[in-house]
């Protein structure tokens, strides 16, 4: 008998816990809530009303695979993310596997689309037969600094300003010596000498450098940009190197690196800019091969991009640039895709309008912007669009 | 005493109408075909490694695994060398055995033969639970919290109490990194995370040997230490080799925690307190963007001396247990 009771109470207090959790999203307050939500999202990504696009398929049915290098990735899933609501028979799926990784699935043909930071060589260009790199987007690579100052900065006087340090300043020779291990302590006559408000300062304390451990493409460009700087810079220019002798760490990504530098008094560290904005870290400005003084940000990127000139297979190099306003370590990512080889038309038509889309719509820009990536310049925009118009399937061009 | 017999022993041979009539047979294939797929899977394994590493292995010999102070890892001008990631797991890998055993015997000693009842159930469930953390939790954990808090001061305090030591001075060289990121991180992060493994396999054990063994052992005058140390501990020694291996297992493939705490460096110094590499982080870290041939084949070459390291090592081990295991008696096999 108190077994029977037992149950049937049992099956009661299931009941209305069911009926508890049904009910809940029927109240009316949580509907308004999620709609001005989608209200919202759908505010912000239609000014675009794109009619060349055809909406006939249903939603989802297109699913392109793309894979590669980790440094456009963030932008890359929150373009994909926005581009549902332009065009949503299409989903896009990149895989931030590394460049090497996503060359080597775009040369297997396992992917639609590949990223790559580091450049296709000629036995990957014969291996995939009709390979293309096209450039997405550039971005910067900066100096992220954690300094134990060597004196208090004073309390100021009543009424008076309060003494705040500006950023940094570090030019190309002193980078290249403290990774290096030339430069060794944080008060050395180089640093100095650009930094005179920071005199008192400046400690007398061992600087560690603090490199990324994983081969990445923040590594290329950094250290690319080491090699142009200085000759005294031998251990070359790749996404992972032998890093000189000395008092360094790695970490693991952005990550692992911004935490080593925060973790360890007196450290510098390079990490991407979109990453050092996002997560609202203090970065040193550098001289430039002009001699000027320039902060990283997008006019900066753009001027290194001006004169950047393109070779015949459309990648170019943009570090150490020569111009006035140019930033000094930044660079390219791109886009590989097959030209000629791809069957099925239907999703080669999507992958180049979504980078059609990425390239030229001002709410593309500003996400990539806001993400501290760097559109492309107008000129280099032409190009890459001729290049893409040039995507042939079946014989027939792709773009219409 | 006579030991248990398999259902092998027991049952005659059956005629072969019978085996397929109740399905023995079709059964019996089964699990063989089953148990044939662990030694496929690990040949396979074996095979793979050895032949994606060929261009490598050609390319630099034996000169590739030599122990040599001022080994060389430049992907730029393709030279490459392994002693610095072998060295770093082996360290690392053996100080946290080192570590974890005193601690995780204590922990089944206790768990087993003299926790209270109502402390059991919890303790347990914790033990248990610790074993479950995913890695890169404990990665995150020690990045931010137990590598300046903890490793960073243990660290500085172990150089100047060892350094000055000839020979042991050499694994306490100083000074340890400010953050912390060192092989002694790594080796201590380890030791926590092979604790539970340890420690949960090691009770089982335990609560396996018949409870005549400690009644006898008791009745005898001993004291509860004396049960434990030479009853118990030498009864179950088999079983509790075999825990070790686990957590030495765990150790040498640990990658993501490693990783996230060693500091990715590779130190000509022999030191505990500095910045090191494991095979595991090297792999881990490099191999998606190892965009050159002899890269990508110099980092399956470090995989397969790495799956070499630990078949050798799990043999070794289970030579161990089985020169244990001849002297104690069959009940406590494990």
């Amino acid at each position: 008998m108190r077994n029977k009771l037992f149950i049937v109470f049992a099956v009661l207090v299931a009941a209305s816990l069911l009926l508890a959790a049904c009910g809940a999203p029927a109240t009316p307050e949580t509907v308004t809530v999620v709609q001005t939500q989608v209200v919202e999202k759908i505010v912000e990504v239609t000014p675009t009303p794109d009619a060349s696009i055809p909406t006939a398929l249903p939603a989802g049915s297109v699913q392109v695979n793309g894979a590669g290098a980790t440094f456009p990735a963030p932008v890359y899933a929150d373009w994909a993310y926005a581009y549902q609501y332009v065009d949503p028979s299409v989903v896009i799926n990149y895989q931030a596997i590394g460049s090497g990784g996503g060359k080597k699935a775009i040369v297997d043909g396992t992917v639609d689309f590949a990223g790559s930071d580091s450049l296709l060589k000629d036995e990957e260009y014969t291996a995939g037969k009709d390979l293309q790199m096209y450039p997405t987007l550039a971005g910067a690579v900066v100096l992220i600094y954690n300094i134990k100052l060597a004196q208090a900065i004073p309390t100021p006087a009543a009424g008076a300003a309060a003494t705040v340090l500006p950023a940094l300043v570090l030019d190309r020779a002193t980078v290249v010596g403290i990774y290096n291990s030339t430069i060794t302590k944080w008060n050395d006559p180089a640093i100095l000498a650009l930094n005179p408000d920071w005199k008192d300062y400046l400690p007398d304390a061992d600087i560690t450098s603090v490199h990324r451990s994983d081969g990445s493409g923040t590594t290329e460009i950094f250290t690319k940009s080491l090699a142009s700087f200085s000759t005294d810079w031998t251990a070359g220019g790749a996404s992972a190197i032998e890093w000189p002798k000395g008092n360094n760490v790695g970490g693991k990504g952005n990550a692992g690196v911004a935490a080593s530098v925060i973790n360890t008094p007196n450290s510098i560290g390079y990490v991407e800019l979109s990453y050092a904005m996002s997560n609202k870290l203090p970065f040193a400005s550098l001289v430039n091969q002009a001699g000027k003084t320039v902060v990283a940000n997008n006019d900066s990127v753009q001027a290194a991009m001006a004169e950047g000139t393109f070779s015949d297979k459309l990648t170019a190099t943009i570090v150490d640039g020569k111009s006035d306003g140019a930033y000094p370590i930044a660079g390219y990512t791109y886009l590989i895709l097959h030209t000629t080889s791809m069957t099925d038309c239907v999703k080669a038509q999507k992958v180049l309008e979504f980078f059609k889309w990425a390239m030229t719509d001002a709410t593309a820009i500003s996400r990539a912007s806001a993400l501290g990536y760097s559109a492309l310049p107008d000129a280099v925009k032409t190009n890459v669009l001729a290049k893409l118009a040039e995507v042939s399937c079946n014989g027939a061009p792709v773009l219409k | 005493m006579k030991r248990t017999q398999t259902l092998s022993e027991i049952s005659p041979p059956p005629r072969l109408r019978q085996l397929f009539q109740h399905g023995d047979m079709p059964w019996q294939i089964m699990l063989v075909l089953v148990s044939i797929l662990v030694l496929v899977l690990m040949l396979a394994i074996g095979w793979m490694l050895w032949q994606t590493s060929v261009d490598a292995r050609s390319a630099f010999g034996w000169s590739f695994l030599a122990p040599t102070a001022d080994a060389s890892w430049d992907p730029v001008n393709d030279q490459f060398q392994a002693w610095p990631f072998i060295y770093g797991t082996l360290l690392t890998s053996l100080a946290a055995i080192v570590l974890a055993v005193p601690i995780s015997l204590g922990i089944a000693i206790f768990l087993a033969e003299l926790c209270p009842a109502w402390l059991r159930t919890p303790l347990n469930w914790l033990v248990e639970l610790l074993a479950a953390i995913p890695s890169v939790v404990y990665g995150l954990w020690g990045l931010f919290v137990f590598l300046p808090t903890v490793v960073a001061p243990l660290g500085a305090g172990l150089a100047t109490l060892f350094e000055p030591i000839p020979l042991l001075g050499a694994l306490f060289t100083g000074p340890i990194p400010l953050s912390g990121a060192s092989r002694l991180g790594a080796a201590l992060i380890l030791t926590v995370m092979i604790i539970p493994t340890i420690a949960a396999v090691s009770r089982d054990v335990l609560l396996a040997i018949p409870p005549a063994q400690r009644e006898a052992s008791l009745a005898l005058g001993s004291t509860e230490w004396e049960t434990i140390w030479q009853v118990l501990i030498p009864y179950g020694l088999s079983g509790i080799l075999g825990a070790i291996i686990l957590g030495l297992g765990r150790a040498l493939g640990e990658t993501m925690a490693v990783t996230m705490v060693i500091g990715n460096s590779i130190e000509s110094s022999a030191s505990l307190l500095k910045p090191g590499y494991t095979m595991a982080s090297i792999i881990a870290n490099e191999f998606a963007e190892a965009v050159t041939k002899l890269h990508s084949q110099a980092l399956i070459e470090v995989g397969l001396a790495l799956f070499v390291m630990t078949l050798l090592l799990n043999m070794l081990a289970r030579f161990l247990v089985w020169r244990v295991a001849r002297k104690t008696p069959q009940e406590a096999r494990v």
